[in-house]
């Protein structure tokens, strides 16, 4: 083990003073040293999308960052999105489409949900599918997910 | 483990060569996914995030150069990338998922050299040169000898990869990409890429490539001969196939049996030449 290093992370527009290894991944500072566990371990090798941040705006893995190459960064978990005591308007329509099941995937699917329709406020289905197709998700058969993606769509004029 | 993040290519030559056991970090997608798997531990991880000369796509008189840490997202969308070359650009299109797009570099991907890896066999039938760095100067490999076996390249040790570059094809040259897959998002079972010409359905120029069938991409001279003349459609193009076929060396995996394989390569011959031919007509 190498000698741990000071770096700042800026995150939901604070910044975070840690304390970090190399090797150590941005989810593993998120989760382990900053509590913010909304972002999820699943595979930590890239496949599954659980661990989803916006990094700059962008859909990212954070299995795949190193804490120590995102100091540049804006760092975004899907903590730093909701308001206080409040839900997004994207979240609102998860929940009306009843997308949730077990919710390990939630996290990562809204964020990239949230990223799509910033840039694109009225996606068709297989621009849905495509935005989608890094994330997977145990429980819901996907379905659900894109009907909600629609809706929020729907919603906004 | 040590990381530095120099911001120019000469400052990152020289820490690969003080230390003996030093690794570029790229987009990190495949280098992380090894850290966290236990599978490396370099004592210096030298990031190349900062050195503004190795990202992007130039166009010069001869050709298009394409910086070491190009995104695929970034080539994937790049319209210039056409004709000869839209192979190139297909192969990005076709790795993994957005997610992965936004953060792997093309410079990262080849210095892998995962037979199965999509830009490996795009760059081959597109007769692409690496370019290379290290402490006694610069050179150019071709991908053919670049990609020397399963997951090794020519890159000399302290060597990184500064950029791509693809020379201006003759006029009329098409090219395309196919690859067959588990999923969406997966790495090829196997994938074939073509650059040539056509004069209506008849091949007067080919340069094949095969990915996931051998240690490296793989480039038959004798099989790009026997195209030459062939009509689609013909018994030549099934020939040539079978002999294409017949050159792989492939291996039974998870994703499929070698035999399949040789199945598929039999298959895609006809339908990447087809599919050239449709983008020369868009
Ligand atoms: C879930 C997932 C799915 C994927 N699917 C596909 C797919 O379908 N098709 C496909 O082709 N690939 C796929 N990949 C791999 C992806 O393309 C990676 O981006 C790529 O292999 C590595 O690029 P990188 O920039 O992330 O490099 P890194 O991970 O940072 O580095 C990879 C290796 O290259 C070395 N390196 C990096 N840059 C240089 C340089 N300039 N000079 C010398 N050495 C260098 C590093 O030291 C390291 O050994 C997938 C990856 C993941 C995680
Ligand atoms: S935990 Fe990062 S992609 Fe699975
Ligand atoms: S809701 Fe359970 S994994 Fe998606």
């Amino acid at each position: 083990m190498s000698k741990p290093q000071s770096i700042t992370l800026h995150i939901n527009d604070e910044d975070h003073d840690v304390r970090v290894q190399t090797q150590q991944t941005l989810l593993s500072v998120l989760r382990d040293q900053l509590y913010l566990t909304g972002t999820k371990l699943g595979c930590n090798q890239g496949v599954c999308g659980a661990c989803t941040v916006l990094r700059d705006g962008v859909p990212t893995r954070a299995c795949l960052t190193l804490a120590v190459d995102s100091t540049t960064f804006a760092i975004t978990t899907i903590e730093g999105i909701v308001p206080a005591d409040d839900l997004l308007p994207i979240q609102q329509a998860f929940i009306d489409a009843a997308a949730p099941q077990c919710g390990f995937c939630m996290s990562g699917m809204v964020l990239v949900a949230k990223s799509l329709l910033e840039s694109n406020p009225h996606p068709t289905r297989e621009e849905i599918r495509e935005a989608l197709s890094g994330n997977l998700c145990r429980c819901t058969g996907y379905t659900k997910i894109i009907e909600a993606i629609e809706l929020m769509s729907t919603r906004s004029a | 483990m040590r990381y530095c993040c120099p911001t120019s290519i000469e400052e990152a030559v020289a820490i690969l060569n003080t230390d003996e056991d030093a690794r570029c970090l790229a987009g990190g997608a495949t280098l992380v996914a090894m850290l966290n798997a236990e599978l490396l531990s370099p004592s210096t991880l030298v990031s190349l995030r900062a050195i503004a000369d190795l990202d992007g796509i130039r166009h010069t008189d001869s050709g298009i150069t394409i910086g070491a840490m190009t995104r695929h997202a970034v080539v994937a969308n790049d319209q210039r990338l056409n004709n000869g070359l839209t192979v190139v650009r297909l192969a990005a299109q076709e790795i993994g998922h957005p997610a992965i797009r936004a953060v792997g570099t093309i410079g990262g991907a080849i210095a892998h050299a995962d037979p199965s890896a999509d830009y490996p066999t795009a760059l081959l039938a597109a007769n692409a040169e690496v370019e290379v760095i290290g402490s006694s100067g610069a050179r150019t490999v071709p991908a053919g000898d670049f990609f020397q076996d399963y997951f090794t390249t020519a890159l000399a040790h302290g060597e990184m990869i500064t950029s791509i570059h693809l020379a201006n094809a003759d006029p009329g040259t098409v090219s395309s990409y196919f690859k067959v897959a588990r999923s969406d998002g997966d790495f090829a079972i196997t994938s074939m890429a073509f650059c040539g010409n056509f004069d209506g359905s008849t091949c007067t120029a080919a340069r094949v490539a095969v990915g996931g069938c051998a240690s490296t991409p793989l480039n038959v001279t004798a099989v790009d001969k026997m195209l030459i003349g062939a009509e689609l459609g013909s018994d030549q193009v099934t020939m040539a196939a079978q002999a294409l076929a017949d050159a792989c060396d492939p291996i039974d995996d998870v994703r499929g049996s070698a035999d399949y394989r040789r199945l598929l390569v039999k298959r895609l011959l006809p339908r990447v030449l087809q599919r050239a031919i449709d983008q020369g007509s868009n």
